[in-house]
């Protein structure tokens, strides 16, 4: 079973987070070991793996990000940070020593926050083109288009992916 | 059905606790408190006492009274490096993965430790409840790792308990405190105890209480504020005290610390000492000032991995002892921006929770429901040193994650997987948790092979492992090391020897029932010996009774209960007569008062 199977979704990355929830919390009430105490040790055992699989499931769905890396790896895809354009890589390269300055507190205050919005912007504009590709996906997924174009589309959310992926991880470090 | 009780192992305290009729309750100990103090003390003859008596025996038997076992579960000897030498215990040698406290030349590690205090939680409530008590659910502090939960797992089944559920303790407390199902919101559980501290985010909706993210320290308590106290009195002193002297010195700031939290000034008296020295609440609060920071860091930590402002929490419940100190309220309150609930009693609460939990898992509450998280990233070693996270901190468990590993050698029929727990980029920085083998891989040419393995945190927040070899779709024998904890076998063994505890406690308690009623029966004697009726009985009659005092005296320190019972049992034969006549005389003086009275 695969994680938009647990929660009887298809396979669209618009979901709605609220009505996510709702049916995690009906779904941990049936499944959670809790209730299962004085069950067959095999029905224990049951319990406790599907609720697992719950839980790695919604964890991973109600996540933007995860979603879609968790839906590429459904159909063989993986970002790839190293096939990134060379433009990006020096970017990213420029914004790394600014970091290690303010890491290392010889940069401003005004240095340190220009830095944190100047991250912060380009991670919005992945998230914009993220959210935009997902939109297309769904649209495909809808219209039945052939698997040619569904393959284009995943391809196309990868590469979002694979560039996104540094700017994610200096936002984290700058934590 | 039989009971299930809520356990809470305090590091200063524990509780029993159970619901009935859908209310939680704690249960009292053999001196009518709730609070068994987590003290064990072992005298000479090899018996055990547990709780207030053994507290009273921390000054004058240093050595063999032991305390704060907690702080030691799932550690090795590196890692309370520190605190030992303001610690009256021996320490083993071999303490380098488990540590081992020695008394009278035995060794004891924390979990054996901990099952003394266990078990006399379990005879509390079977003598309250009248019932044999089997099960139980067991509280730990939520930031504890896979090794200090399997520690306390380790001590239930030492003492005879079925650990049906490790449940972390403000998850708990918030059972206790949302009983009320229509509770809504976000609320944040602050708990500061005597050795642990631990911050939980919690959604609570229509009965299910969601963890939205936990941490902590698990070294970081009212031990430590007393430590600084102590480090204080120590510099003042002009020798250096013996261990007696220490514990005075402890028992005097601990009070004292007490005392700071309704007066602004206190005492700290050490007799033993003749050292005195008065504090304020001033100075107090500037020493133990770096102690609340170090709690405001998880907090600030679990808002943000629950991606909340310390505006968006309702409500803030404070559990532990030391939420009781003002300057923590204090701090607390300017975090969060808002007053916290000190209704609750802080030191019950926690195990009222453990017990709901408990009737939650008998099956007789299924409108609550409780998910927790891990508190600590799960991962692996990889090329380099480097930890590679598999399951991240605050998943929500029972979680999973599935590896696949190959070969790096044509023929290999053997790899090796190191598991870790923690935050940091290099495994030297996280917590080893075990060491697997995967065993008997069919021999392949090098990276051929495909092992899946199935990692599984469960709802202990305890991991187990399971591989299977993909293309002979042939499970994989796993051999587990774990780094800092004991092997099935240890613990089997230490079950058997806890047997033996069992009856010589039980042996010891008779020696010591029979030897009270021994008292008891030679003061009525001596009462009887006294009174007028004594001139009635016949020159025989006293000289037996003479005799059977003389018996009882001299068989009264032995530890045979039943040759104390034959002696008690020969005086109260003796004395027979003697008390029928008092009896009488007792009787017909009230007839004769009643008589006068009635005239008048
Ligand atoms: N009035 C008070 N003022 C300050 N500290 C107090 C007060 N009352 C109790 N304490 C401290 O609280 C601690 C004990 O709290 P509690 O019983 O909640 O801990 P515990 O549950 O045994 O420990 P833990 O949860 O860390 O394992 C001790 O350090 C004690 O000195
Ligand atoms: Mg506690």
């Amino acid at each position: 079973m695969d994680y938009f199977e647990v929660f009887g979704l298809p396979r669209q990355l618009g979901i709605d987070t609220l009505a996510l929830e709702k049916a995690f919390h009906d779904l941990s009430r049936k499944h959670h070991p809790d209730y299962f105490t004085r069950a067959s040790p095999s029905e224990k055992t049951q319990a406790v793996r599907m609720t697992a699989l719950l839980n790695d499931a919604y964890r991973t769905l109600r996540h933007p990000v995860r979603r879609v890396e968790y839906l590429l790896s459904l159909y063989g895809f993986k970002p790839d940070s190293s096939k990134v354009p060379q433009a990006l890589l020096m970017e990213v390269f420029e914004i790394n020593e600014q970091l290690e300055e303010v890491k290392a507190g010889k940069a401003s205050v005004e240095e340190a926050d220009s830095l944190r919005a100047q991250i912060k912007e380009k991670r919005e504009r992945f998230d914009s083109q993220l959210q935009q590709a997902s939109l297309e996906w769904d649209e495909l997924v809808k219209r039945g288009e052939p698997e040619a174009r569904l393959k284009e589309q995943l391809g196309r959310l990868t590469e979002i992916l694979s560039e996104s992926s540094y700017i994610r991880n200096l936002e984290r470090e700058l934590e | 059905m039989p009971k299930i009780v809520g356990i809470d192992l305090g590091t200063t305290n524990s509780l029993v606790a159970i619901v009935e009729d859908g209310t939680p309750r704690v249960l009292p100990g053999r001196d009518g408190s709730t609070l068994v103090p987590s003290v064990i003390y072992f005298d000479e003859g090899g018996t055990t006492v547990v709780g207030n008596p053994a507290k009273e025996k921390m000054v004058e038997k240093p050595k063999n009274t032991v305390f704060s076992i907690k702080r030691f579960m799932g550690k090795g000897i590196e890692d309370v490096r520190e605190d030992l030498p303001l610690l009256p215990f021996e320490v083993a040698p071999e303490s380098e993965h488990i540590i081992r406290l020695k008394i009278f030349g035995r060794d004891y590690t924390p979990p054996e430790l901990s099952a003394f205090i266990l078990r006399e939680l379990k005879h509390n409530a079977e003598a309250t409840l009248e019932e044999e008590i089997k099960s139980a659910v067991i509280t730990v502090p939520a930031y504890f790792n896979d090794a200090q939960r399997q520690a306390t797992k380790d001590a239930g089944r030492i003492a005879g308990l079925d650990v049906l559920r490790i449940v972390n303790e403000p998850t708990a407390a918030s059972l206790a405190y949302g009983l009320d199902k229509r509770k809504q919101g976000t609320i944040a559980v602050y708990d500061f105890g005597g050795g642990t501290f631990d911050i939980s985010i919690l959604k609570l909706s229509e009965g299910i209480f969601e963890v939205l993210s936990t941490s902590g320290d698990t070294h970081l308590g009212g031990d430590d504020i007393d430590e600084i106290l102590i480090r204080l009195v120590l510099g003042e002193l002009k020798q250096r005290p013996d261990i007696h002297q220490l514990q005075a010195i402890r028992r005097a700031v601990n009070k004292a610390k007490e005392e700071l939290s309704s007066a602004n000034r206190a005492d700290i008296t050490v007799q033993e000492l003749q050292y005195r020295r008065s504090m304020t609440r001033e100075e107090f609060n500037k020493l133990i000032d770096p102690i609340i920071e170090r709690t405001l860091r998880p907090c600030r930590q679990a808002l943000q991995d629950a991606s909340l402002k310390p505006t968006d929490i309702d409500e803030v419940v404070m559990v532990g002892g030391s939420t009781r100190i003002p300057l923590v309220r204090q701090r607390v309150q300017e975090l969060f921006g808002r007053v916290p609930h000190t209704e609750l009693n802080p030191d019950e609460v926690v195990a009222l929770g453990a017990a709901v939990q408990a009737d939650i898992l008998a099956g007789s509450k299924r409108d609550m429901l409780l998910l927790d998280v891990t508190p600590l990233s799960l991962g692996i070693e990889t090329m380099g040193g480097v930890m590679s996270k598999i399951i991240p901190r605050n998943s929500t468990i029972p979680a999973s994650a599935t590896e696949m590993f190959t070969t790096f050698v044509d023929g290999q029929t053997n790899v090796k997987i190191h598991v870790l727990q923690g935050e940091r980029e290099l495994i030297k920085d996280c917590r080893s948790l075990a060491q697997f083998d995967l065993k008997d891989i069919p021999p392949m040419p090098a990276g051929l092979p495909r092992i899946e393995v199935k990692f599984l945190i469960d709802a202990d927040g305890i991991l187990s492992v399971a591989a299977q070899e993909q293309r002979t779709n042939k499970y994989q024998s796993i051999e587990v090391k774990p780094t800092y904890g004991l092997t099935d076998e240890q613990v089997e063994h230490m079950i058997l020897e806890s047997f033996e505890y069992a009856e010589a406690d039980i042996e010891a308690r008779l020696v010591i029932e029979a030897r009270n009623e021994a008292e008891t029966v030679l003061n009525a004697t001596a009462k009887g010996i006294a009174d007028e009726q004594y001139a009635n009985i016949s020159e025989e009659e006293k000289a037996e009774i003479g005799a059977a005092i003389a018996r009882l005296r001299e068989v009264m320190r032995t530890n045979d209960h039943q040759v104390i019972r034959q002696a008690i049992e020969r005086l109260g034969n003796a004395t027979m007569h003697l008390a029928e006549l008092i009896m009488n005389a007792a009787i017909s003086k009230a007839l004769k008062d009643k008589r006068v009275r009635e005239i008048q």
